[in-house]
């Protein structure tokens, strides 16, 4: 039994530190390279954190892009959570959607922003839910009409979209903008600035094809195991949050997933999970087990967070907000030959499932 | 596994092999001629195939996928097939009551011809050799207010596959293409139809083509497929193409079929709704012979022996034939090998009078069935017994299923049930992957399927394959021995022997 993530995790979370490096305005971020010439060499990251990317993480990052969509690979524990992450978010919604007016319940209306989407395993499943048809019913509870998934590294984003076309139906969605993957950060999303096409070379007809504007609210955000690699000397969970929030609609959820800092998950994630084999699953070195983060802080960091984000003027404001605050919360635990199940109460145990609800 | 140009399992190709990789497939695909996407094709309209299509158009989560399937044969015939109330077919089945309760649960029970369908509870199983025996009795379990439980419903099956095709058309014909009287011409890898279109290369494309009058004028067809199963039967196309390895053996050994008309029971069954079925393990003639209930006293005859037993057997006259069946369940091993040698070009009651001689001289065990008085015309039959098992069920965008899979001795009748739960798996599997946004083509869909089906089938077929070993020792001995203390202890401990009950059941 242990909550696992594999070794290639540091990397995306580096991805994400750069994300929330970029809160200030940098003039960077208009620096983005089209990857539309193949024989230039492309930067890996964007350029506003390539500084911060050594040599020896660029091999490893090149290693993880290869297996991201590996069943065997060391992504393999992550592939396996993934069905639980479209059961928790149904179990969100069945409480009620920011769409309370749908004509029925069964409608695909819900707008998702996964932030954080790595190689694209929960963005890519999900977009693979939307109806062809927008009139058709929702063939899943999750209700998704469109995805705007969004990773500010390059290489990523580029591996997501090639993954993406070996579905047709997901390819369909790239192409007409319904599933969309950004090569962006949070930031230039709230901003409104996002590049709506950053692959000319990957989608030739793209640019014309995805004229639908990103909008800059969302139903649902989801958060997938981005939270404990934030780099507490760059940015803060709670000004990353508050971001979020910010970028949910009203009665929209906010979804993610983490691991707590607890003794238990020390033993289940350093000790039993790391453990040479056969005993262990996932290579020595995998967690940084001091950035893990417990369901009590998240939900301080959301309380303060909503209450931040109503202080923009979207929703009524003050620690009313924080007082109604509709929060879930539920463990995870893998146990090797079963698989992941969802086990109330365990959430101290490692990995689990957190949402919160943005009031009406 | 078979070679994908661009592999599913590393996606990831830098950008200069890439562009190699492309250069070089640009001259073998076309790119005009896109084939049609559907979710799920099947290869193969037998039980297990028609089973995976009735049981994905059944389920509200799976009844939008766009679903295909290819069969060689005439589904229409298949469909419109009839027999009068007195004949049965020579391909009967034994369903176990969990089989029974997946064709409930897909609707498609309904539509079998229950006329024509025999339940039993009681099942007599001996050692011809050692006399010692096992009774599959579910009277003595249940109580006298229930109703008798039933250790396997037989049915012909035709009569499946027509109700199987009847639930199939009954849901309509959107998103659904049956290709009858088709063949698969050959199955590759798709093609990258970039810029225009979705990455193809790692789904299998199959050029079906029309067989029979419509073989000139019909024009090929391709179609590619999300999932490809391969229901495909023993010398699976599809598994073949996946490069899938199966390891099995010939057992040497032929089953002989026939449709039988029995004499009217000496004693009538209590109570009277009550049937049973026969199986004698016959060592010196190579396997058992076994008697399964058919409606209004008719029994289908499934005789597993050596290739001579067999072309023995199949070239005798009716009445010779019928004494032989008679004599195997009830004389000494030493009297059968002798009458398996007789003239067959003899007088045509020789046998009957060999048999009635002997019998009077041989202490004759209470299960024995009741005489076969005729034989159908034209059901005597045999096919070769085999074991097979693929090395997996699985590989990217393929599974198989029933024979496909697995080929294992029909000593205790589980060959369709295993196909049929293979189907009720991959069917759930699949409900499962579209309900979470899954690809049901992935290998991460599929090991759900073959994780939860390939040991339950390994261990079947294992079983069975040791029974056919075991009894196949003839002659008094430790094995002969072993068997019959085997079998006495298994009698005589109720929990041991309902536990076998259960598992012979596929609870």
């Amino acid at each position: 039994m242990a909550s696992l993530r594999p070794r290639t995790f540091p990397l995306s979370a580096r991805a994400l530190r750069s994300t929330l490096r970029s809160t200030r305005p940098s003039p960077n971020h208009f620096l983005f390279a089209p990857a539309s010439a193949p024989s230039t060499p492309t930067p890996l990251t964007r350029a506003h954190s390539t500084s911060s990317v050594s040599a020896d993480e660029l091999s490893h990052f090149s290693a993880l892009a290869s297996s991201w969509w590996d069943p065997m690979g060391p992504s393999r524990i992550l592939h396996l959570m993934n069905p639980l992450r479209h059961e928790f978010i149904a179990s969100c919604l069945a409480e009620g959607t920011s769409n309370p007016t749908a004509s029925t319940p069964s409608t695909a209306t819900l707008n998702y922003l996964d932030v954080g989407c790595g190689g694209g395993i929960f963005a890519e499943s999900l977009a693979r839910t939307i109806p062809l048809d927008p009139t058709s019913p929702a063939p899943t509870p999750t209700l998704a009409a469109s995805m705007t998934a969004i990773d500010p590294s390059t290489d990523l984003i580029r591996m997501a979209r090639e993954h993406a076309r070996m579905d047709p139906t997901v390819d369909t969605h790239l192409r007409t903008g319904r599933f969309k993957y950004l090569n962006t950060t949070l930031e230039d999303v709230l901003a409104g600035n996002a590049p709506i096409s950053t692959s000319a070379s990957t989608l030739p007809d793209s640019s014309s094809t995805s004229t639908q504007v990103t909008p800059s609210q969302y139903d649902v955000v989801t958060l997938f195991e981005v939270l404990e690699h934030i780099d507490p000397k760059t940015s803060t969970p709670l000004s990353f949050l508050t971001n979020c929030l910010r970028a949910l609609k009203p009665g929209g959820w906010l979804i993610g997933s983490t691991i707590s800092r607890t003794l238990p998950s020390f033993i289940l994630n350093q000790v039993i999970a790391e453990a040479p084999w056969p005993i262990g699953v996932v290579p020595r070195g995998t967690h940084e087990w001091n950035k893990f983060v417990n369901p009590d802080e998240v939900k301080g960091w959301l309380q303060e967070g909503l209450m931040r984000a109503a202080d923009t003027g979207v929703s009524r404001g003050g620690s009313a907000v924080a007082e109604g605050m509709r929060w879930k919360c539920v463990g995870a635990i893998y146990v090797p030959g079963i698989g992941w199940k969802m086990v109330p109460g365990s959430e101290d145990w490692g990995n689990y499932f957190w949402a919160v609800r943005k009031e009406l | 596994m078979r070679p994908i140009s661009r592999a599913v399992l590393r996606p990831y190709v830098c950008p200069t092999c890439r562009h190699g990789i492309s250069a070089g497939r640009r001259r073998f695909g076309s790119k005009s001629d896109s084939p049609d996407l559907y979710d799920v094709v099947c290869v193969g309209g037998g039980p297990a195939g028609l089973g995976l299509l009735a049981a994905l158009r059944a389920s509200p989560i799976t009844s939008k996928l766009k679903v295909a399937l290819i069969e060689s044969q005439d589904l229409r015939k298949a469909k419109a097939w009839d027999l009068e109330p007195n004949q049965f077919s020579n391909r009967v089945s034994s369903l176990t009551p969990s089989t029974v309760s997946f064709l409930h649960s897909i609707g498609a029970y309904d539509h079998l011809d229950v006329t024509r369908v025999q339940e039993y509870q009681d099942m007599q199983v001996w050692d011809g050799q050692t006399g010692s025996r096992i009774s599959f009795d579910w009277s003595m379990e249940t109580s006298p207010f229930e109703d008798m439980r039933t250790v396997a419903t037989m049915t012909e099956n035709a009569n499946l596959v027509r109700a199987l095709l009847r639930r199939i058309a009954d849901s309509g014909d959107e998103n659904l293409s049956l290709f009858s009287n088709s063949t698969v011409a050959s199955i590759e890898n798709g093609s990258d139809l970039k810029p225009e279109g979705p990455d193809l290369s790692a789904w299998p494309v199959l050029t079906v083509k029309p067989t029979g009058p419509a073989a000139e004028t019909g024009t090929p067809k391709r179609i590619a497929a999300r999932l490809l199963v391969g229901a495909d039967g023993i010398n699976s196309p599809v598994r073949s193409f996946a490069d899938i390895p199966t390891q099995g053996w010939d057992y040497g050994r032929h089953g002989i079929v026939a449709t039988l008309a029995l004499a009217e029971p000496a004693t009538q069954p209590f109570p009277a709704s009550k049937r049973t079925a026969y199986q004698r393990f016959l060592p010196s003639l190579g396997g058992p012979i076994a008697l399964l209930p058919l409606p209004n006293n008719h029994a289908t005859l499934v005789w597993s022996t050596t290739p001579e037993n067999a072309a023995y057997l199949k070239s005798l006259p009716t009445p010779a034939f019928l004494a032989m069946v008679n004599a195997a369940f009830r004389l000494d091993m030493t009297d059968l090998n002798y009458m398996m040698g007789m003239q067959s070009s003899g007088s045509t009651h020789s046998h009957q009078d060999e048999l009635t001689w002997r019998a009077q001289h041989t202490p004759l065990p209470t299960q024995i069935p009741p005489p076969a008085a005729a034989v159908q015309t034209g059901t005597v039959a045999s096919f070769p017994l085999r074991f097979r098992h693929a090395a997996q069920y699985v590989s990217p965008r393929i599974a198989l299923v029933g024979d496909a899979a697995h080929v294992i001795h029909p000593l205790a009748g589980q060959g369709l049930n295993l196909g049929l739960a293979d189907v009720a798996s991959l069917s759930k599997t699949i409900q499962y992957a579209v309900s979470h946004g899954m690809d049901v083509g992935d290998l991460l869909t599929l090991e759900r399927y073959s994780s939860e089906r390939y040991l339950p089938n390994a261990k079947i077929g294992g079983a069975c394959d040791l029974l056919h070993k075991m009894y196949n020792v003839p002659g008094e001995g430790p094995v002969a021995w072993a068997r019959s203390l085997g079998l006495g202890v298994v009698d005589r401990l109720p929990f041991v022997k309902s536990f076998l009950m259960k598992n012979a059941e596929g609870y």
